[in-house]
């Protein structure tokens, strides 16, 4: 028998990922005299800071891209890591919570959509095994859409994570003047958190009804190079205008 | 829940049950009953377990996925697919569906059946229709594993006929492979390895001509060209009432038939069986009396031997040697069609028959013994008996070893008799010894002998089956006290959730009384009350922190 407290997930716990390997999402999107490198991969926080200009050099040499990519790389990658290191320590809430997860991501020609729950309180969660059992399920040849699948998921879990670190900061300051400690998180994290006593209760049903089946229902679609060009152009075009945006802000 | 189809699981699975949580569950899938969290119970583990499995069975042919359940169900879908997996695992979704993980092959609700060379050796290709005779297609459940292995069917045939050719011959009997050597997969065909088709010959006959062993390969492979025209029918009927059982010389009588397709056919004539009936009972007769073993013996009534068989050893003098050899060549042949058991209700009420039956019943060696023991065993008891047998002792002893096939040459001598050409004609001789001793006395004498043995023999079978029985009801017994340890198990495990949720209600009750003790006393002190007077809230605290 153990009789440990059964509500121990609620005890807050250090900062982390909640999956199985606490790997970081990384995105890159850099632009060095024209040319442009995008690319999103994990990183394990673990690995030693010296690994990350390896990395870099690497990458530069393999894509054939010029040598001052380098340096743009490893400050990209380490300013990233250095920010989810700063969360590092702090407590974090862990309540158990259903959120639900969406997925809108295009990899080369594959287009994604997709919603499920995810339980963030579950430590042993594995979004790289998900996404490949979602790749065969769907049958998806093309190898880099699983890798993306996962670190879409993992960047949706990273910002919960920290939305966690600071529902458990406002925790220890609620202690003092609000009531009804209950209520905070709640009304904090009503983004998406699902009722657990609705769905799970005696009363709820787990099977979904019919109708929203579409909701959570994956749509995969494989454009013609055509329309993949079409896209590429027009984000392109997009970024450029925000760029310009964002240059007219800083001379104003 | 009454499901009116039957589905094929894997027999390693067949703990499964719809009504209730078998132990290989919880422990597999642990997170659904340590009580941890509240979208994690077994009423959820329960939902989602049906509902996957109904969900497969809706189109059993069809590979259930992972994202296509998580579309319906509510719920963390890292566990979701746990508990998918687990499922997939066991068999219970997905089972005989090609092209998944595991790749186990087999039948599907649809007679696409994939044989692959390679299937795993604990595998079967079972057609789906036999799969689903026993209940929830579990079949043999303790099937380690060997997993499934029915008996052939006379379908088996028509199911996997498309499928066969050009892969690598299996048998369709035992399922290893048939050494090309010894028996080639015809082409369209059901082949068997020898050893399996030896066997069968033995006990079924009805399936001769589906069999297609490799001599009978220079003629026409196919099953449609087998079929016999009126004249050959003629040819085999005339050649079998000339030659006998002598089947080398029937084929060359008919000559456009193999021996085997001229047995197969003469089997399936109406009246086939007549036509071999004289000849090879008279076999029997003239054959050691080990050959007593093959029905036909029991079947000719033994009474009315004498008079046949006088007549039998009158031709036999006569006889040349080209019978002999016919004998010999035939009696296999003639072996594999005859040895059939009839049923006890077959049996006259006359002693000689019984006594044939159950000595067929117990095999040759086993009555030979029963008779010698039961021999001495009457002696031995009865003074009298043993002066009446003291006479022929030797006689019934040698009766039995008679049976054995063995020493029949010294039979021979001690009788007497000028009928010393053949070794297989000793037993007809020594049955019926007119000239030497009465053969009514002699008769009496071994009938009495042999009954006994061959009802010691049955008794002694029966005794074993009892023997079994009772093992059986112990085993049933044991069961039931472990169903009976399982529930209680049950039971306490049902209670520790009911405790430890308390556990966490009482908390959880403690908690925000503490929260309460707080906040009033916060607001005591905002509205100014300096201190309490009363002492024992203070001490009250500490308390409620544990």
């Amino acid at each position: 028998m153990k009789f440990h407290p059964p509500n121990s997930s609620k005890v807050p716990i250090k900062f982390r990922l909640p999956t199985a390997e606490n790997l970081v999402p990384i995105r890159l999107d850099i632009e060095v005299d024209g040319q442009r490198l995008k690319d999103a991969f994990t990183w394990n926080v673990n690995d030693p800071d010296s690994e990350v200009v390896n990395f870099a050099k690497r990458t530069v040499k393999d894509l054939k891209l010029p040598p001052s990519f380098i340096t743009q790389i490893t400050q990209s990658v380490q300013s990233q890591l250095a920010e989810f290191r700063s969360f590092e320590g702090q407590d974090m809430q862990n309540k158990e919570k259903i959120v639900a997860l969406k997925l809108d991501l295009r990899v080369s020609n594959t287009v994604i959509r997709d919603q499920f729950l995810w339980d963030v309180s579950n430590l042993e969660s594995d979004p790289e095994e998900f996404a490949r059992t979602f790749c065969k399920d769907m049958n998806i040849g093309d190898p880099e859409v699983a890798p993306a699948i996962a670190v879409s998921i993992r960047e949706q879990l990273y910002k919960i994570a920290v939305q966690n670190v600071s529902s458990a900061r406002e925790y220890r300051m609620g202690k003092k003047g609000r009531r009804g400690l209950e209520n905070v998180p709640n009304s904090k994290s009503g983004n998406g958190a699902l009722d657990l006593v609705k769905l799970f209760g005696i009363k709820g049903s787990i099977v979904r009804k019919r109708k929203e089946w579409y909701l959570y229902e994956p749509i995969v679609d494989i454009l013609s190079n055509e329309e993949v060009e079409a896209l590429d152009a027009r984000e392109e075009r997009n970024s450029r205008l925000k760029k310009k945006l964002e240059e007219k802000e800083e001379n104003l | 829940m009454s499901l009116s189809d039957l589905y094929t699981i894997p027999s390693s699975s067949s703990w499964f049950r719809w009504d209730e949580i078998h132990d290989e569950e919880r422990r597999s899938l642990p997170e659904f009953f340590s009580g941890s969290a509240f979208s994690r119970n077994p009423r959820v583990y329960r939902e989602y377990r049906d509902f996957i499995i109904n969900r497969f069975r809706e189109d059993p042919s069809r590979r259930l996925t992972f994202t296509e359940v998580r579309r319906s169900l509510v719920g963390d879908v890292g566990l979701l697919r746990k508990v998918f997996q687990f499922l997939d695992r066991w068999g219970l979704i997905n089972f005989g569906v090609p092209g998944g993980e595991s790749e186990e092959v087999g039948a599907g609700a649809s007679a696409a059946v994939v044989v692959e060379d390679g299937a795993p050796a604990g595998v079967k290709v079972v057609p789906a229709a036999s799969a689903a005779a026993s209940e929830r297609g579990t079949v043999g459940g303790g099937g380690g594993e060997n997993g499934f292995r029915l008996p052939p069917l006379t379908s088996y045939r028509d199911v996997f006929i498309d499928e066969m050719p050009g892969k690598g011959p299996l048998c369709g009997n035992c399922g290893g492979d048939c050494d090309s050597g010894e028996s080639k997969s015809s082409k369209g065909g059901y082949s068997m390895c020898t050893k399996c088709s030896e066997k069968k010959n033995n006990t079924e006959e009805k399936t001769t001509d589906d069999l297609k062993v490799n001599n009978h390969g220079d003629g026409n492979e196919d099953q449609v060209s087998n079929t016999w025209t009126d004249a050959e029918s003629l040819l085999l009927l005339e050649a079998v009432l000339k030659h006998g059982d002598d089947w080398d010389l029937i084929a060359q009588h008919v000559r456009s038939k193999t021996k085997l397709e001229c047995i197969a056919h003469l089997i399936h004539l109406p009246f086939g069986e007549h036509m071999l009936g004289p000849t090879s009972s008279k076999l029997d007769n003239r054959q050691p009396s080990s050959e007593v073993t093959q029905v036909k013996a029991a079947k000719s009534p033994v009474t009315e031997l004498s008079e046949e068989s006088i007549k039998a050893v009158g031709e036999q003098h006569i006889d040349t040697d080209e019978q002999e050899k016919a004998v010999d060549v035939s009696s296999p042949a003639h072996a594999l069609k005859r040895r059939r058991f009839t049923s006890f209700s077959d049996a006259t009420d006359s002693l000689m028959k019984q006594v044939a039956l159950l000595s067929t019943v117990a095999g040759p060696q086993v009555a030979a013994a029963a008779a010698e023991s039961a021999v001495a065993a009457l002696c031995h008891e009865n003074p009298c008996a043993l002066k009446a047998f003291e006479i022929d002792q030797d006689e019934v002893a040698k009766f039995g070893s008679h049976i054995m096939k063995d020493e029949l040459e010294s039979e021979l001598k001690v009788e007497g008799q000028d009928l010393k050409e053949h070794r297989k004609r000793v037993g007809m001789k020594e049955l019926y010894p007119e000239k030497n001793f009465g053969a009514a006395t002699f008769q009496i004498r071994a009938s009495v002998a042999t009954s006994i043995g061959a009802a010691a023999a049955r008794a002694k079978l029966l005794a074993d089956q009892e023997e079994r029985e009772m093992e059986l009801l112990m085993a049933s017994i044991i069961e039931m006290q472990l169903k009976k340890i399982r529930s209680k198990m049950k039971h306490f495990q049902e209670l520790e959730l009911i405790m430890e949720k308390e556990y966490a209600q009482i908390q959880h009750l403690k908690e925000s009384i503490l929260e309460e003790w707080v906040r009033i006393l916060q607001q005591a002190f905002h509205s100014g009350i300096p201190r309490w007077r009363d002492s024992g809230l203070p001490k009250f605290l500490p308390n409620a922190n544990m």
